[in-house]
């Protein structure tokens, strides 16, 4: 392969020497023009970068104009990302500069490099300190939250005035007899994708959002399981007796989001936990019979108050980028504070920034980032771990078990918890 | 018996020479990966520090097999799977064959209708199969329910049993039509000068399908039933479209299984073992059906 | 009763091949229709309760967004076209000769070859596909139609040994004899003999390794990127996180067919007819 290089490259080439020559690897296929970055991320309507998903692209050809840089996107259907980026590392090769992550951060944490460290105090300050839980291992920051994606509930707002709920349930007891009061007439109180066990957004991690809520948590200190406690099995108590009281039957079957969100859509269930992105798509004629009936609030309380989970959408740099600093530059410009409010209000995908949430145009468009802000003051830990995909298959696995009836939930809290002892164990 | 002699050797290196192009070509392309997947299982493998850590255990993943209870469960699921999904796509395959291969059923238009299950890009088949079993707006249960055979919409995937054969159900409409074409070009290769001496015999009809249809059709048969039993061990699309294994581990097969373990959970040598497993299986399956079949090729020689 | 009658059979199995026939239909046109009507409807119309068919929910939307951003889909499928013709090729020029060279040519150990070619199909891609990711990445080639075309071999090439091989293995060994007396070396027997007898397999031949090429996924994803994309990742992306514009993705589908159709409606007489028949009288 010829290597061509412009004098501007040349230049830049040198000034990243330092940092490239102490890399592992090369990749000879991007050594073309030191100046292009690879960006690896998902397709829209997932959150896609800008030029990618329709905001921001004038922005972008300046920006890239201005630091004269290619930027190549490699974007792929969200579902796909984790393989194609876990065959391409278990090779040993990373051949991204730019990386999408959703959980993955301690998984992958060797590829990565710790440029969120690195990053303008003034943009640090304007970024909620938790949103950094998920992508932070053994005390260095490996990527940034692009956009406040957390769980809050989504409900119908006719259906519950039908059954004199003129607001949200405010506490789990609510819920419960909310959910039981709704479910008539053909619908169902409640509606959930219980069929896939793992990741986030999977059953386990649910159960996590009620875990904390009834004051739980996953982890101890030393990284060991703390669930088997009276929180652990009240979380997935909870859960069973939502099922009883009028979750969707169907609800243990629907293995991705976009099946239950179909139900709500279509007027025969009442209420569900989703992903601030739902706002839109429940506003869209084309695909939902509730438009403008569909209301957001924080998640109802348990013992220890709200939570919720993080979805935590993130950008990473590979440890393999030549060019580490434009990278940065790159996932800065991301989060500038013109473009987050351009993907807030061109894609609805909320902003992370708090200065852009609070901005009035922004919360008048999507009504629900003032709940997102709301819940956001509450935990909402994901506790993701290296072994995140192994242990949410196990804990959902026995989630699934008790939900079916097969096991009480103490028991299948005790045996989710020999399981994920088991697995840390092995991880050494 | 000069000249047989090299009637012979010179049909040995032709046919040397029109087999090694193939044999080289799978070798280069497949030679180290299935080496490697094979050293792969006998090692631990981590992903560390920007590489790959691998340090060699010997059996230590197939002991971690003999003790993992979702991959007990998993081969369980696999053997019904397999067993069932053969059985039914060869004799299925088979009466579409017979079908198609009626006068009544020569028409182009049934040749056509029969590529078009097989054809849909499987990615986008699941999806729409996932649809349709949709417990809630599925259009299966719609209809079910307006014929009055059902009186409440079912959770089709909510329960071991019935989820496990939908999935079958699923993979079966989609793996008829390649063994229907297979078994329609050997009923074609029956020449019909047998059937016109079993006219001319007076053998009913069922004879005739029964000593000149089914003898004719042992090889074609057994190259149906190896090559769909290799495949119903590999299936793993519909699994992770339709139901992820879900609910409760209740419809993980082996290939889904080797897949989660390898893709989800990193844990590449375990999941290299398991798919070593399957390769095992496999070939003792076949060895099986070739030890079967082999007299009738003799016979056919 | 004459030979014609015979062959088509009395009044009983002709009801009985109607019956088989519609059945056969219903079977396999029943999901294919409700795709295409997917692919018409709004989501609105497909979560409704039983799905809402009537007229005014009908609409061209999903074709019109799948073409407007469909130099993704055009780009599929030109690449798609491109890795399974030239799969397809490549397994019947290597391929046939091999498997006749299996059955009938005194191949020594031609039973373990043959065998051994078929247990490459035994371990599941998914096993393989970390090593060839990484050969593959080594040489430079990933993203590249030919390199994914080879791969496709891998798979392509053993089946339509297996498929030829078993026909080939069924010829009448009188027919090769002649051939010989008539002073034919091995190589003409085959191209003049065997190969146009033989039209049938290897039509099916031809049609499985064309479809299986076309639809591939698991190595598409990890050996492409955006440039060598093919069709089935076109149809993936439709399937997001939170959302699966389900109409979209079936009229993607559906498009994505007719390419195989359109083959299967040129070549069905070549992949079917009685071709072998007339051939063996003689």
């Amino acid at each position: 392969m010829s290597i061509q290089m412009s004098r501007r490259g040349m230049l830049q080439a040198a000034a990243a020497a330092g940092a490239a020559a102490a890399l592992p690897f090369g990749l000879s296929s991007h050594a073309a023009a030191e100046e292009a970055l690879t960006v690896f991320g998902p397709l829209p309507p997932d959150p896609a970068p800008p030029g990618a998903a329709k905001f921001s692209e004038a922005a972008f050809e300046a920006w890239k104009k201005a630091h004269g840089a290619s930027v190549t996107y490699d974007l792929l259907a969200w579902p796909q990302l984790h393989d194609r980026m876990a065959t391409a590392f278990a090779s040993g090769s990373a051949p991204w500069d730019v990386i999408y992550m959703c959980g993955w951060v301690p998984e992958f944490v060797s590829f990565l490099t710790p440029f969120a460290d690195e990053l303008p105090k003034s943009l640090v300050d304007d970024l909620p300190a938790s949103s950094f839980e998920t992508v932070t291992w053994q005390g260095k920051r490996y990527g940034a939250i692009f956009t406040l994606s957390l769980l809050t509930l989504f409900y119908n707002k006719e259906h519950l005035a039908e059954v004199g709920f003129n607001e949200a349930p405010k506490n789990w007891d609510e819920f419960k007899r909310a959910t039981k009061e709704l479910t008539r007439n053909g619908r169902f109180g409640f509606v959930a994708n219980y069929g896939d066990p793992a990741g986030i957004g999977g059953t386990a991690s649910y159960w996590m959002a009620f875990l904390q809520q009834a004051g739980g948590k996953m982890y101890g200190e030393d990284g060991m399981p703390v669930f088997k406690s009276d929180a652990g099995v009240a979380a997935l108590q909870m859960m069973m007796d939502l099922m009883a009281a009028g979750t969707d039957p169907g609800s243990i079957s629907y293995a991705s989001i976009n099946d239950s969100t179909n139900v709500l859509l279509a007027g025969r269930a009442s209420m569900m936990m989703n992903w601030p992105f739902m706002w839109n798509a429940a506003q869209d004629p084309a695909q939902s019979q509730i438009v403008g009936k569909l209301a957001s609030a924080i998640l109802p309380a348990g013992p220890a108050g709200s939570a919720s989970i993080d979805g935590t959408d993130a950008w990473t740099v590979s440890k393999a980028s030549k060019n580490p600093a434009l990278a940065r530059q790159l996932v800065e410009f991301y989060l500038d504070a013109e473009v987050q409010k351009r993907q807030a209000l061109d894609t609805g995908w909320l902003p992370i920034r708090l200065s852009v949430l609070a901005d009035p145009e922004v919360q008048q468009k999507l009504p629900n980032a003032a709940v997102v802000l709301e819940q956001a003051k509450h935990p909402y830990n994901s506790f993701v771990t290296p072994d995140f995909n192994q242990v949410t298959q196990a804990v959902g696995t026995e989630v699934q078990k008790a939900l079916q009836g097969q096991k009480t939930a103490a028991q299948a809290i005790a045996d989710a918890s020999d399981l994920v002892t088991a697995i840390v164990k092995r991880r050494g | 018996m000069a000249s047989q002699a090299t009637f012979e050797q010179r049909r040995r290196s032709a046919g040397l020479f029109l087999v090694a192009p193939a044999i080289v070509v799978l070798l280069a392309i497949l030679g180290y990966p299935i080496l490697e997947s094979m050293m792969l299982a006998l090692q631990r493998v981590q992903l560390n520090a920007g590489e790959i850590q691998r340090s060699f255990i010997g059996l230590g993943n197939f002991q971690r097999l003999l003790a993992d209870e979702t991959f007990r469960h998993a081969a369980l699921n696999t053997l019904y799977f397999s067993v069932a999904e053969v059985v039914l796509v060869v004799v299925l395959g088979f009466g579409v064959a017979l079908l198609l291969n009626h006068p009544l059923g020569r028409p182009g238009f049934f040749r056509i209708l029969l590529v078009v299950p097989w054809a849909i890009a499987p990615v986008a088949n699941a999806v729409l199969w996932k649809w349709i079993l949709n417990a809630n707006y599925g259009v299966l249960n719609g209809i079910l329910q307006s014929l009055g055979l059902i009186d409440y919409y079912q959770v089709w995937l909510g329960s071991p049993f019935s989820a496990l054969n939908f999935l079958l159900l699923v993979d079966v409409w989609k793996s008829v039509p390649f063994v229907a074409l297979l078994l329609l070009a050997g009923l074609q290769r029956v020449p019909s000068i047998l059937y016109r001496a079993a006219y001319m015999d007076g053998a009913s009809r069922l004879q005739a399908f029964r000593h000149v249809t089914l003898p004719s059709m042992r090889g074609a048969v057994a190259i149906a039933v190896v090559l769909q039993t290799i495949w119903s061990l590999r299936v793993f699309d519909l699994v992770f479209v339709l139901t992820r294994g879900g609910p409760a581990d209740a419809t993980v097969l082996l290939n889904f299984l080797a897949y989660r373990v390898t893709f989800n959970f990193l844990d590449i040598g375990y999941g290299a073992a398991i798919a070593n497993v399957i390769f095992v299986l496999t070939l003792l399956l076949a060895i099986l059906y070739i030890r079967l079949v082999r007299p009738a090729e003799g016979a056919a020689r | 009763m004459s030979y014609a009658l015979y062959r088509r059979g009395g009044p009983g199995l002709r009801l009985v091949t109607i019956v088989g026939l519609v059945l056969f239909v219903v079977w396999s046109a029943a999901p294919v229709v409700w795709l295409i009507l997917s692919s018409l409807l709004q989501q609105k119309a497909l979560i409704a309760r039983p799905p809402d068919l009537s007229p005014a929910n009908l609409t061209l939307d999903n074709f019109v967004t799948v073409v407007a951003s469909a130099a993704a889909l055009g780009r599929g499928i030109l690449n798609s076209l491109i890795v399974a013709l030239f799969s397809t090729a490549v397994a019947l020029a290597l391929g046939a000769p091999a498997a006749y060279a299996l059955a009938r040519l005194s191949v020594p150990r031609a039973n373990a070859i043959a065998f051994l070619v078929l247990a490459t199909q035994m371990l599941p891609s998914i096993a393989i596909a970390i090593p060839l990711f990484l050969v593959i990445s080594r040489i430079g080639l990933i993203d590249n139609v030919f390199s994914l075309g080879v791969v496709y071999l891998s798979f392509n090439l053993p089946i339509v040994i297996w498929i030829l091989r078993g026909f080939f293995l069924g010829i009448p060994a009188g027919l090769e004899k002649a051939a010989a007396i008539d002073g034919a070396g091995v190589l003409r027997t085959f191209w003049h003999i065997v190969l146009p007898i033989s039209i049938p397999p290897l039509g099916a031949a031809a049609v499985f390794a064309f479809v299986e090429a076309w639809n591939e996924f698991f190595f598409a994803l990890i050996l492409t990127r955006q440039s060598a994309q093919t069709v089935p990742l076109v149809i993936a992306a439709f399937a997001g996180q939170y959302q699966t514009v389900f109409g979209q993705m079936m009229a993607a589908a559906l498009i994505s067919v007719v390419p195989v159709i359109v083959l299967a409606v040129v070549f069905r007489d070549w992949i079917v007819r009685g071709f072998a028949d007339g051939m063996m009288k003689g």
